[in-house]
């Protein structure tokens, strides 16, 4: 039987089965995919939106307790200065990220809190308000060489590799205003009463004013310590008066000044004859008095709001559109603002946020022109060149420069007349120690 | 939710819808082509048996489409009650600015700041943490400062009574409403819904897999029901977390609040 020939050989195109077509189509629609996924997908995204990467700072400042007054505004133009870093691209490609925890003003809880914020991974910290909160935080940014941007007024007396110090150490605030105020312009005032809170910037300054006019024709007639969170100043404003002082050196810090005002104001004492003249008070912290409390009262500062400077004018309005047209601002304020300015410009021009490049920068000299002038980092002592200005509270709270320095002064954190042999210059061996001082004795 | 699908809410809402959709397609094109051959061979060998998953899968669809329903509108009430929260804590801080606003100075002053300093802190840095899924934790602070201060103030008047009094009571409404809102930050639904959700697609879909029809019929049809569940997943998915992704409770009410602030 002859074999029909389809059985043995097979027709054209009859080998080709379903599932033969279907692997043969998968391979083909794989081979184009292979071949044309490159031009298909190119510049295809999820549409995620790119992140810049993070860069973190801790704020160090209290925003309860006593010292909440005053610390919560620096808070505030620290947070504004990296709003707009960020806005203009960061620092370095980097958006900085700021961590701001609350102290709750407890001197304890500074150094755990900044030590949580260097374990997160801040690159710096800012803030501090007393000196006894800044002297916590020392030891710990020493050990992990981190650098403490402090941008309060202080005793001086200190020098840190890991501290950029923007406030006036005594001799560009306390010491002129000694002058001035024995001088004619000043009142020709001979009694002094020096009151300060229990801690270590007033027992320091108060110190070295001592010392300061010891031999001149001016007696100190009381010194008076407080607790920081004392509420009633009436023994104080007895004592005052008993001592027949013709000058009231503050140094109280925090909220006992709304009391001690109020206290003064209680007593009818003239500010005229018997003025308080303030270091820690500022036009921010004014605010929180009554008028009738402070009118005629003096303020030692660097900056008042009232200095009529285009830095200032534009400050403060770019800060006021975000935070508010009635916010005032005070000496510690400009100083944290120039402080952050500064840090960024020493960061961009390291090239690096490392703490060893960006002190290098400071180490070099770095300064800019800030609301109340220029201001530099000297990098003998890492301490702020400072106008001096002495101001005289309105009843508008606000203050009127009564005198002030030529320019900025140099900072000396160890003035000769009451630390002897004492120097520091970090760009000729650090700090050259004298023989040891007693405050207290 | 069991797996981190915390950059899915960063992808664009459309973009997001496609993905999820391609996904659940894709996955039933796979499986109709690699797994449908071995579930034939069952379904082949028992006649009739084509009747029995088709009632089989009408009957789970409309078991699985009520719990999916149900759990959609759970995700939306979910959505719904935080930006109802949102409203009220904003509404809450309003009213105790018009209150503080006719304390005394400094008092008076004080506590105008902290609650526009709340507010903003909320609009600029609660709000894009939030949109991470993160917990702010430092509004905490804030929320405590103004408290502080509220406290402090000691009424002397009669009208002044009155005053801090309806003051008190709409800081508590506003802490209380704020706890709400920083709750339904990572609030979403249980681990156990979701796998039950899953689980339940994928037996759809392996129900669908075993019908024997044409594989291009077994495509098209499957394809389209695998797109709606891929649709309803990113309904859900996009909905479970009330502050995340494109489609969110935005924090319009604070930004009216602060901007009228300002404007005062």
């Amino acid at each position: 039987m002859p074999v029909p020939p389809n059985t043995l050989s097979p027709r054209p195109g009859a080998g080709l089965s379903r599932r033969g077509a279907l692997r043969s189509g998968a391979a083909a629609t794989l081979a184009a995919a292979r071949l044309l996924a490159p031009s298909l997908f190119v510049g295809c995204s999820l549409g995620i939106p790119p992140r810049a990467p993070k860069v973190r700072i801790g704020l160090l400042h209290s925003q309860t307790g006593p010292l909440a007054i005053g610390s919560t505004s620096l808070r505030d133009v620290e947070l504004d200065a990296v709003e707009r870093f960020n806005a203009a691209g960061g620092i370095l490609g980097y958006s900085i990220d700021p961590r701001a925890p609350d102290p709750r003003s407890r001197t304890d809880l500074f150094p755990k809190r900044a030590a949580t914020l260097l374990d997160e991974g801040a690159v710096a910290l800012f803030g501090c308000w007393s000196s006894a909160s800044r002297k916590a935080v020392l030891p710990l940014v020493e050990d992990r060489d981190s650098l403490l941007f402090y941008p309060v007024q202080y005793e001086g007396n200190e020098s840190s590799r890991n501290v950029i110090y923007g406030g006036q150490v005594p001799n560009q605030q306390v010491l002129p205003a000694l002058d001035w105020l024995r001088s004619g312009p000043g009142g020709e005032r001979k009694k002094f009463f020096l009151l300060g809170s229990d801690y270590v910037y007033p027992r320091t300054t108060n110190f070295v004013v001592r010392k300061w006019l010891a031999g001149t024709d001016v007696e100190v007639v009381g010194e008076e310590y407080v607790p920081l969170d004392t509420e009633d100043f009436t023994f104080v404003v007895a004592r005052i008066r008993e001592s027949g002082a013709d000058c009231v050196l503050n140094t109280v810090n925090g909220a006992g000044n709304i009391a001690l005002h109020a206290a003064f104001a209680e007593a009818g004492i003239d500010p005229a004859k018997v003025p308080l003249v303030s270091t820690s008070v500022s036009e921010d912290d004014l605010r929180s008095m009554p008028a009738a409390d402070v009118a005629g009262h003096l303020v030692l500062s660097s900056y008042f709001q009232t200095v009529d400077t285009p830095a200032n004018v534009a400050w403060m309005a770019d800060f006021r559109r975000e935070f508010g047209e009635d916010r005032v601002f005070g000496d510690s304020m400009e100083a944290a603002w120039c402080l952050i300015n500064l840090w960024k410009a020493a960061v961009e021009q390291a090239g690096s946020f490392a703490t060893e490049a960006v002190r290098q920068v400071f180490a070099a000299g770095i300064g800019l022109d800030g609301p109340a002038g220029r201001m530099t980092i000297d990098p003998a002592t890492q301490h702020a060149t400072k106008h001096f200005r002495l101001g005289r509270v309105r009843s508008d709270r606000l203050c009127d420069v009564v005198v002030s320095s030529d320019g900025p002064l140099a900072p000396d954190p160890y003035p000769q007349v009451a630390f002897p042999g004492w120097k520091c210059d970090w760009t000729k061996g650090g700090l050259q120690r004298g023989p040891e001082v007693s405050i207290d004795g | 939710m069991p797996f981190d699908l915390s950059w899915f809410y960063d992808i664009p809402t459309a973009r997001a819808a496609l993905l999820m959709v391609g996904a659940f397609v894709a996955f039933y094109w796979a499986g109709a082509v690699i797994v449908r051959p071995i579930l034939r061979m069952f379904v082949r060998r028992a006649p009739g048996l084509n009747d029995l998953i088709g009632y089989i899968l009408s009957c789970f669809c409309v078991f699985y489409g009520l719990l999916l329903g149900l759990i959609a509108v759970t995700a939306y009430q979910n959505v719904e009650s935080a930006e109802q929260n949102v409203t009220r804590e904003a509404a809450a801080l309003s009213a105790l600015y018009e209150d503080v606003s006719r304390y005394p100075d400094p008092h008076g002053q004080d506590l105008r700041w902290l609650i526009r300093d709340y507010t903003r802190y909320v609009i600029k840095y609660a709000w894009p943490l939030q949109q991470q899924g993160i917990i702010p934790e430092e509004g905490t602070i804030r929320a405590e400062a103004l408290f502080d201060r509220l406290l402090d103030f000691e009424p002397k008047t009669p009208g002044d009574q009155i005053l801090h009094a309806e003051a008190l009571r709409q800081i508590n409404h506003f802490l209380e409403c704020r706890r709400l809102r920083l709750h339904s930050v990572r609030a979403g639904l249980p681990r156990a819904m979701w796998i039950v959700m899953f689980v339940g697609a994928f037996f759809n879909i392996l129900l669908c897999w075993m019908f024997d029809t044409r594989f291009l019929t077994q495509l098209v049809l499957g394809g389209i029901l695998a797109a709606y569940l891929g649709l309803m997943m990113y309904l859900i998915v996009d909905m479970n977390q009330p502050f995340r992704g494109e489609v969110s409770v935005s924090s319009e009410a604070f930004e009216m609040l602060f901007q009228r602030m300002l404007e005062d």
